[in-house]
């Protein structure tokens, strides 16, 4: 296997104009429904009072985390990640829709199609890499505020873009999924889609931990062992038939 | 489900389809192909890693070009099983640098729109019912010929209104007009760049200046919004040079999204950027911060204007822009230090105040000042070049005696014959002076949503005797024609090529047209034959036509297809600078402007302002729209949130009670409209802000109709002298809760 | 059970009864059930993944899903293979509902006293405790038989809904998703449960030597008079029971026919010798 690669988003917050190109290039390639998107600009409204104000166009996707929490909680392996580029996708055949990556996700980066049935989320535009482009996202941006390539190639866009800054990743002191998102400017507190909170599982997934899975277990075990104990009783004793009962 | 009903319902593919379509791409591993896993690349997640997806994969691709806004970015349109995909931007075209901005990304929706027009359409019911009934082309041209041909006979052929908007196949329009031998052609342009052209062509003898970023330090932005009105590669180039640490300044009542980016933001009062700019340029001169070199050799009045300008002092401007004095005066100072690494942007829509020509005479007047052509080095203002290409032959047009309705040049002296005002045009349909409109034929444009006082727009309509419209879907003015000649939109037909610098681009079908659309060329080239004029249109088909524009190249249509753009070598521009101005030279004070009696240099003109209690309606773009034409997109109205509230000061608003997110009711002399408010710290505390181009009232349009609101409803038509542009931010309005 | 009344001459005649335990149509279902579930468990087992199910180790995972190409045809083929086990299960019940199911259901589904008795007991023989304790006499089927019934039933019927759900998921809508949610917990537990009973099924009837006659029975069909005596006391009796009316009444209408002097009657209704009943 060739050299592994460390994809990664950089985002440049000071240079996106919040123009949304990055939304509908994302829309167009992946013809997600109406009322669904894989991608984000965050902004709230001017800070400040009048005249002194800023604002802060913060765009956001899925991180690709390097510790995702979504695959962990994929019960088939639906969603990956793909060892060689570090890419968090989602094999849509192998979903069944059952959303349980979409509530771990602590960005909140992921959706379930209300078409396809699947769970959805930005998966880098993985063919276009392939073909040699840039993500459709990255590449209509205007302002240059969204970037991507290979952090293990110091030649990459990315690589150039983090040399000598310093970087912030959206992470706080009770989830840290190493997110591969790696901002110019601090990401804004509040920015729900770009900074991560932790969201308890659904009733169903507690279910099956706390009581599917160990009462499964013990039946399973305890038959077996019953079965196999009452086997070697038998091979001691001999063999009755069933005319001696 | 056939793939264009998909994309038209934003399906995705089917799995059948996803597979067929799919390539290798992704994964790339031949295990993938197999179909089987690697055992030894089991993921420490526990995860196998090969897994084959596919992802959209294109059948094919064709460059061609954008027609989302006017400034024609090269695209490569992505095709599969006939259906468009996605479009890119094309890195090998200098509008594009292979970006596309919001509108360009969502082009594919404009041919996938399902209120398409795909079939002619004629009026069966009254005028404005919207009640249309299918015809064959033939029937559709035999009707529009004939009417046209009996308002000739019977009127005159100046009782004809045309009316487009730039684009590509405008000149073939013109032809049309020409040889029908009407006067009366109206364009957008007064309601968008009759000051700045006006304003620089007789300064400078550009019209539209091109503007030099690279290695730029200093830019004034006079209500320029380039994050907001985008033009690719321009914005692009100014967020480079942001990003490379430039100063901006942003004069803007309103925190746009340049605002936020720029290194300051003044909110400088409506109407008063002339006196800013009248007071830099009375530092500049008193405390002579000019480039003399530039000043002596290549300028004509300059002791006029500072004897002019002498009195406008930054305190004097202060007072009236509401701009600190001190802070006039450090720009002044700053803006000249960075010379020749600095401009002030002349605009674009710049149809704001009757005193827009003086603001943008000023700002051509203050870059001349420090230098617009430093003695080593580029000029930073320049026309755009661009290659002559072939024309089709064709006989002269007629001579044409009578009036034109828009009053150009009999009351308008000074506006150039190609930019007309508009707005006349419909006033005089009204008015029947200096005489009676009888018909109305329009090609890509919405008059009743972009001229001012939508009602009054309407009720012209209505007089005509027949309207006739091309046009891609049913917008609102051609919800009022008698005939609707339905045209392919730009990723299914031809236009003419389109020159860039030294490069000639072309415009090609991606795919065939839905329905029955077809191109202008087409369409102008049938009508021309029923009207007589066929010997305007020397061409057999549009391919013939491109043929007959790339003759004097060594270069095949085929060619020209495939790769997109050939490159022709320009001659050197060789010798000493020429300014196009009567003078040769750079007109401080303007001999031109002096004869037909106004001032010759720039002159502080004050404008009108709201009495008490009412606000200055802004307007300005969103960057998700263009003009009138892409509300019903489905994919622009996808992120187009955010964009049809009116923006209005908090304290503004505590003092009429009103709360954010309450629905206002908005009233100006002509009109009234309801309208939901968003309060904003970013906006003054006399203004208020709506976006322009929402509200459509056609019932042919799906998505748009009946979603926000018009300004159009609100604007008064009041129209600059000198330039003929239209003042839409003289509308004062109240705001009340409703 | 009080065997050891019987003598050796009425062991011999007992041994050389047959009677007809399983109709063909059952054994067929009882196969093809097995050989599903010989299918379909190692592959949805393959199916749970992540650290959070770490119920099968990896590389099993990894074999069966190389086995079928990956996780998507996996997925495909158990979702097949599954819902071609649940049709033919359907329709097996729908279609021989009044022949198959109901006697069925009526013998061997209803638990009496004997059966729970035979409940307490039995498990503790397996174990070589209370030898001595005599076994209360069983229907067709037995307590632990019956027990397991219920388990079979309602384990595919759950397995069945929740499979279905996760099959075709797609037409779930999000509103709803909480079903898609509970189908894998309930699927994964109601397979947990009846593979459980599984074991002890397997063990007792094919390994277990004092059931061999059972083993058998599932792929003839039919048993001897000795192991129904022995083991199915109350179902060997009836059915006695029904041979000797049948045969009273079918000699009453051969005296019959001899005394009105005509013709014997026409082949009656052959006895009914056996089935699950």
């Amino acid at each position: 296997m060739a050299e592994k690669k460390r994809y990664a988003f950089v985002i440049d917050p000071a240079r996106c104009i919040d123009c949304r190109a990055c939304l509908v290039a994302c829309r167009a390639e992946w013809n997600t429904p109406p009322g669904q998107t894989r991608i984000w600009v965050h902004s709230d409204g001017p800070r400040g009072t009048f005249p002194n104000l800023t604002q802060t166009y913060v765009p956001a996707q899925c991180h690709h985390c390097a510790d995702p929490w979504c695959v962990e909680a994929c019960p088939t392996g639906a969603t990956f990640k793909r060892e060689e580029d570090g890419l968090v996708l989602i094999d849509e055949e192998a979903c069944i829709g059952c959303g349980l990556c979409v509530n771990a996700c602590p960005y909140q980066a992921r959706f379930r199609n209300v078409q396809t049935g699947k769970a959805d989320k930005c998966s880098a535009c993985f063919h276009r890499l392939a073909a040699g482009e840039q993500p459709a996202c990255v590449a209509t941006c205007i302002g240059g505020a969204r970037m991507f390539g290979d952090l293990n190639d110091p030649e990459s866009t990315v690589s150039k873009a983090i040399a000598g800054r310093a970087v912030y990743r959206p992470i706080t002191d009770e989830v840290n999924t190493q997110p591969m998102t790696l901002y110019l400017t601090p990401p804004d507190a509040s920015a729900v889609q770009v900074n991560p909170t932790r969201r308890d599982p659904v009733p169903a997934e507690t279910f099956w931990h706390t009581i599917g899975l160990p009462v499964v277990k013990l039946a399973i075990a305890a038959t077996f062992a019953g079965q196999a104990a009452a086997f070697i009783i038998q091979l001691l004793k001999g063999e009755n038939e069933y005319e001696d009962a | 489900m056939t793939d264009q009903e998909r994309k038209r319902r934003h399906l995705p593919l089917t799995r059948r389809q996803f597979i067929k379509g799919a390539t290798l791409a992704g994964t790339g591993a031949a295990m993938a192909k197999a179909g089987v896993f690697d055992l030894g690349t089991a993921h420490a997640q526990g995860v196998g890693t090969t897994h084959f997806l596919p992802g959209p994969t294109a059948d094919y691709q064709v460059p061609t070009l954008c027609e989302m806004c006017v400034w024609r970015c090269g695209v490569i349109a992505k095709v599969r099983n006939g259906v468009i995909e996605k479009l890119d931007g094309n890195p090998d075209h200098p509008h594009s640098l292979g970006n596309l901005c919001t509108r360009g990304q969502s082009g594919l929706m404009m041919t996938y729109d399902p209120d398409r027009v795909l079939y002619p359409l004629m009026r069966v019911g009254e005028r404005g019912s919207g009640r249309f009934r299918r015809a064959t082309w033939d029937e559709a041209l035999d009707f529009t010929a004939e009417q046209m041909l009996r308002i000739r006979d019977t009127y005159g052929p100046e009782a004809m209104i045309f009316s487009s908007t730039h684009n590509l196949s405008q000149p073939l329009f013109e032809n049309l007009l020409n040889a029908y031998g009407s006067p009366n052609y109206g364009t957008q342009r007064s309601l968008c760049f009759n000051a700045m052209i006006t304003a620089h062509l007789l300064t400078l003898g550009i019209q539209e200046p091109a503007r030099r970023y690279d290695g730029m330090n200093y830019i004034i932005l006079v209500g320029r919004n380039l994050f907001e009105g985008i033009s690719t590669s321009e914005s692009r180039q100014l967020m480079e040079r942001i990003a490379a640490g430039a100063h901006v300044v942003a004069l803007d009542p309103r925190f746009t999204k340049t605002a936020a980016h720029a290194s300051e933001w003044l909110p400088i009062k409506p109407g008063t950027d002339l006196a800013f700019l009248l007071a830099l340029i009375n530092v500049i001169i008193s405390e002579r911060l000019y480039d003399s070199w530039f000043v002596e050799r290549y300028t004509v009045g300059f002791e006029e204007l500072a004897a002019e300008t002498a009195q406008y002092t930054p305190r004097w401007a202060a007072a009236i822009c509401e701009i600190p004095e001190a802070t006039i005066y450090r720009i002044a100072h700053e803006f000249a230090a960075a010379k020749p690494y600095a401009f002030v942007h002349p605009g674009w829509r710049t149809s704001n105040f009757i005193n827009s020509f003086q603001t943008e005479r000023a700002i051509a007047v203050l870059n001349a000042l420090i230098g617009i052509c430093p003695e080593q080095g580029d000029c930073i203002f320049a026309d755009e070049t661009a290659v002559t290409v072939g024309v089709p032959p064709q006989p002269p047009y007629p001579r044409i005696t009578a009036l034109r309705l828009d009053g150009v040049p009999w009351k308008y002296p000074l506006v150039p014959l190609k930019l007309g005002v508009f707005q006349e045009i419909r006033d005089a349909v009204l008015s029947g002076e200096p005489y009676q409109a009888r018909g109305w034929f329009f090609s890509r444009q919405n008059p009743i949503m972009s001229i001012p006082d939508r009602a009054r727009t309407i009720e012209a309509f209505k007089k005509l005797e027949f309207i006739v419209s091309i046009d891609i879907i049913l917008n609102d003015s051609s919800w009022y024609a008698d005939v609707i000649l339905p045209e392919a939109t730009y990723l299914e037909r031809y236009d003419p090529v389109h020159p860039v610098g030294n490069r000639v681009y072309i415009r090609q079908p991606v795919v065939e047209p839905l329905g029955e659309a077809r191109s202008a060329l087409w369409i102008y080239r049938e009508l021309g034959k029923r009207l007589g004029l066929g010997d305007y249109f020397q061409y057999v088909d549009e391919e013939d036509y491109i043929r007959q524009q790339i003759a004097p190249f060594n270069v095949s249509l085929e060619q020209f297809k495939q790769v997109g753009y050939f490159e022709v070598e320009l001659p050197e521009e060789g010798g000493e600078r020429r300014w196009n101005t009567p003078s040769g030279k750079v007109e401080l004070a303007s001999e031109t402007l002096r004869n037909a009696g106004f001032p010759a240099v720039p002159v502080w003109e004050a404008p009108p302002e709201p009495p008490a209690g009412r606000f200055y309606l802004l307007t300005g773009k969103v960057g998700q729209h263009t003009q009138f034409a892409t509300q019903n997109n489905a994919y622009l109205t996808q992120v187009d949130y955010h964009t049809q509230d009116l923006w209005l000061h908090p304290a503004a608003a505590a003092e009429r009670g009103i709360a954010d997110g309450d629905l206002v009711r908005v009233t100006s002399d002509v009109g009234q409209v309801e309208v939901r408010v968003w309060l904003t710290e970013g906006i003054r505390r006399d203004c208020v802000y709506l976006a322009p181009g929402f509200g459509h009232r056609s019932r042919g349009l799906k998505i748009a109709y009946d979603r926000g609101v018009s300004s159009s409803d609100l604007h008064v038509t009041y129209t600059d002298p000198i330039s003929g542009s239209q003042a839409l931010t003289q509308t004062f309005v109240t705001v009340e809760r409703a | 059970m009080s065997h050891e009344k019987l003598t050796l001459e009425e062991r011999e005649a007992l041994r050389q009864q047959t009677l007809v335990k399983h109709y063909t149509a059952n054994i067929l279902t009882h196969w093809f059930n097995a050989f599903s579930w010989l299918l379909l468990l190692p592959t949805g087992f393959a199916i749970l993944l992540g650290k959070a199910y770490p119920f099968v180790p990896q590389a099993w995972n990894d074999l069966v899903r190389n086995v079928f190409g990956g996780l998507a045809p996996l997925i495909k083929w158990h979702a097949i293979w599954g819902q071609i086990w649940l049709f033919v299960l359907v329709f097996n019940v729908l279609f021989g509902f009044r022949k198959y199911f109901i006697p069925f259901a009526a013998t061997r589904m209803w638990m009496d006293k004997d059966d729970w008795r035979w409940l307490m007991i039995r498990p503790l023989q397996m174990f070589g405790l209370m030898k001595d304790k005599p076994l209360p006499p069983q229907d067709a089927y037995n307590g632990g038989q019956k027990l397991y019934s219920y388990l079979v039933l309602i384990g595919t019927f759950f397995i069945g809904v929740t499979g279905m759900i996760m099959t075709y998921s797609e037409l779930i809508p999000t509103s709803l998703q909480w079903l898609i949610q509970w189908s894998m917990p309930i699927h994964f537990i109601a397979v947990g449960g009846v593979f459980a009973g599984v074991i002890i099924h397997v063990y007792m009837g094919a390994i277990m030597p004092e059931e061999r006659q059972a083993f058998f029975s599932m792929f003839s069909g039919k048993v001897n008079g000795l192991y129904a005596y022995l083991h199915h006391r109350k179902w060997y009796e009836r059915k006695m029971a029904e041979q000797a009316a049948w045969e009273d009444h079918y000699q009453r209408q051969l005296t019959a026919a001899e005394a009105a002097g005509g013709e014997s009657p026409a082949a009656p209704e052959p006895a009914p010798t056996g089935g699950d009943r």
